[in-house]
C-alpha cells in the first residue's frame, strides 16, 4: 500500500477533533503516571539513599519492573484491575520508578558532605537539610530521571491501547484492525507520528522545566 | 591489552585476587532463583485449577514449547543481525571526520527512540505484509539504534591520550582500532547489546499482532477468549524470559569486560 499524502491531509482534517482528544488523553495519562511515580520514587529514594542494603534492593526491584515486557505487564495487571485507565497508569508508574528512584539516590549522594556538614553546623535539623539543601541540589538529576521516564512511558502508553487504555495507541490499533482498507495506513501513521511528536515536545518541555525549577545558585 | 592498562590514567593498580570469584558471587544467582520460584508458583497454581477444553488446548507442553521457541528464535536472530549490522556501522561512522553526519545519525537515533515499537511493527505490516519476516525487520530496525549509538559513544569516550600514545608506539590505524579502541569500548557496546536484547523480547511479544507467533499469542488469545490462566501463563513466561536474558547479558558483560577496566 502506498502513502497518499492528499488522503492523509484529508484524513487529518476530518478527524482533527479525535486526534486532539487522543493526544490530550495520551499526555494526561503520562503526566498522571509521572506525578504518581515522582511522589513514590522521590519518597522511596530519600528513605533509602544512605542505607546500602535497602538501596540496592529497591533499585534491583525497580529494575525487574522495567525488564518485564509491557504487553506482559499489562496482561498480568488485567485480571486484577480490569481494562482501561487503571492498569495503564499502574504499568506506567512501574516503568517510571527505576529512572526516578535511581536518579534520586544518585542526586542525593552527590551532595558534597562538607555542604551537609555546614548546614548541620548552622543548626538545621537533618530533615531541614534534606528539604532545603539536599533535594534542591539533587533536583536537576531527579528531573533528568523523570525526563527519561517520560520518554519511556509515552511509548509504552501506545501499547496500553490494546487493553482499552487511553491515547494515540487507539489509532495505531485501529490501523491494524482495518488492515487492507484505505484508512489503515492513515490511522497507524497518524497514531505513530503523534506519539513521536508528543515525545519530542515533552522532551523539549523538560529542558524548560529544568531551567525554571533549578535553584538559582546552581544555575550560574 | 597491557598497553592500555599501563597507559590509561584511570586504570586501577590493585586488582582483586580472583576475578571469577567476584563475578560468580552469591548475588549473581538471585535472578535465576527468583525466576525458578515464580515458575514453580505458576505450575502450582495451574495444577490447582480445573481447565476447560479451550485452556487445555493451549496449556500443554507442546504448544508452550513451540511458542517459546518462536519467541526466542525471533529475539536471538534479530539481536544477532543487529550486532552484525550495527557495530560495524558504528565503527565506520566514528571513523568519519564529518561532525554533521555524526550529528544527523545521533539525532535520528534519538527520534527513533521516541518512536513506539507497536507503531513501527504495525506500520510495516500495513505497508508490506504480515508475518515472521516483517516482525524480524521491525525488531532489527527498532533495536539497531541503541547498539549503533553505544558503539559510537563507546569509541568517542576513549581518552585521547591513550590513542595518542598507541600511535606514538608505532601502531597503525587498524591496530589502534582493534587492540586499543574496541577493547576499551567493549563495556559500552555490550551495554547497548543488552538493551537491544531486552527490547527484542518485549517487541517479539507484540509480534503476535501481525501473526508472527511467539508468546504474545498466549496473551492475546487469553485476553480474547477471557481465559485468564492462558493469559497469565503467557505473560509470566515472557517476563521470565526477559529477566533471564537480561541476566545472561549482564553476566556476559562482566565476563567479557577486558581486564584492567
Amino acid at each position: 500500500m502506498n502513502l497518499d499524502l492528499n488522503g492523509l491531509v484529508t484524513f487529518w482534517a476530518r478527524r482533527w477533533d479525535d486526534i486532539l482528544e487522543l493526544l490530550g488523553e495520551h499526555l494526561t495519562v503520562v503526566a498522571l503516571s509521572l506525578l504518581i511515580a515522582m511522589v513514590i520514587g522521590v519518597g522511596v529514594g530519600t528513605l533509602v539513599w544512605n542505607k546500602p542494603l535497602p538501596r540496592s534492593v529497591v533499585i534491583a526491584a525497580a529494575g525487574v519492573a522495567l525488564t518485564i515486557p509491557s504487553l506482559a505487564l499489562l496482561a498480568l495487571l488485567l485480571p486484577i484491575f480490569g481494562l482501561g485507565w487503571i492498569p495503564t497508569v499502574i504499568a506506567l508508574v512501574m516503568y517510571s520508578l527505576l529512572p526516578i528512584v535511581r536518579n534520586t539516590v544518585v542526586g542525593l549522594r552527590e551532595v558534597p558532605p562538607a555542604i551537609m556538614e555546614s548546614a548541620l553546623g548552622m543548626g538545621m535539623t537533618p530533615f531541614t537539610v534534606l528539604l532545603r539543601v539536599q533535594l534542591p541540589m539533587a533536583w536537576p538529576i531527579i528531573l533528568t530521571g523523570v525526563r527519561v521516564a517520560a520518554q519511556l512511558t509515552i511509548g509504552v502508553a501506545a501499547i496500553a491501547a490494546y487493553v482499552a487504555g487511553p491515547g494515540l495507541g487507539q489509532f495505531i490499533f485501529q490501523g491494524l484492525s482495518s488492515l487492507g482498507s484505505k484508512n489503515a495506513l492513515n490511522f497507524a501513521l497518524t497514531g505513530t507520528l503523534g506519539v513521536v511528536l508528543l515525545a519530542l515536545v515533552v522532551d523539549a518541555a523538560f529542558v524548560a522545566i529544568t531551567r525554571l525549577t533549578t535553584s538559582r545558585g546552581l544555575r550560574a | 591489552m597491557s598497553v592500555s592498562t599501563s597507559t590509561s590514567a584511570t586504570s586501577t593498580v590493585r586488582r582483586p585476587a580472583s576475578r571469577s570469584s567476584e563475578i560468580w558471587s552469591l548475588k549473581r544467582f538471585v535472578t535465576p532463583a527468583v525466576v525458578l520460584v515464580v515458575l514453580a508458583a505458576l505450575l502450582l497454581w495451574l495444577s490447582s485449577l480445573t481447565l476447560d477444553s479451550i485452556e487445555v488446548r493451549t496449556l500443554n507442553l507442546d504448544y508452550i514449547i513451540a511458542r517459546v521457541r518462536e519467541h526466542l528464535g525471533l529475539t536471538v536472530v534479530a539481536s544477532a543481525l543487529v550486532a552484525v549490522l550495527a557495530i560495524p556501522t558504528g565503527i565506520l561512522l566514528s571513523r568519519t571526520r564529518s561532525r554533521v553526519l555524526k550529528g544527523i545519525v545521533l539525532g535520528i537515533a534519538n527520534v527513533g527512540q521516541a518512536t513506539p515499537a507497536v507503531g513501527v511493527i504495525i506500520l510495516l505490516a500495513i505497508l508490506w505484509q504480515t508475518g515472521y519476516l516483517t516482525a524480524l525487520v521491525g525488531l532489527v530496525v527498532y533495536s539497531f539504534l541503541p547498539v549503533l549509538r553505544n558503539t559510537m559513544i563507546g569509541l568517542q569516550q576513549i581518552d585521547e591520550n591513550v590513542r595518542e600514545s598507541a600511535f606514538g608506539m608505532g601502531m597503525t590505524q587498524n591496530q589502534v582500532l582493534f587492540r586499543i579502541e574496541l577493547p576499551l569500548a567493549v563495556p559500552v557496546i555490550l551495554a547497548g547489546l543488552r538493551t537491544s536484547l531486552v527490547f527484542c523480547v518485549g517487541v517479539a511479544t507484540i509480534a503476535t499482532f501481525i501473526n508472527a507467533g511467539g508468546l504474545g499469542d498466549m496473551i492475546v488469545n487469553g485476553l480474547k477468549l477471557q481465559r485468564y490462566p492462558v493469559l497469565v501463563t503467557g505473560a509470566v513466561l515472557v517476563a521470565c524470559i526477559a529477566l533471564l536474558i537480561d541476566w545472561i547479558a549482564a553476566t556476559a558483560e562482566d565476563v567479557l569486560r577486558p581486564r584492567g577496566i
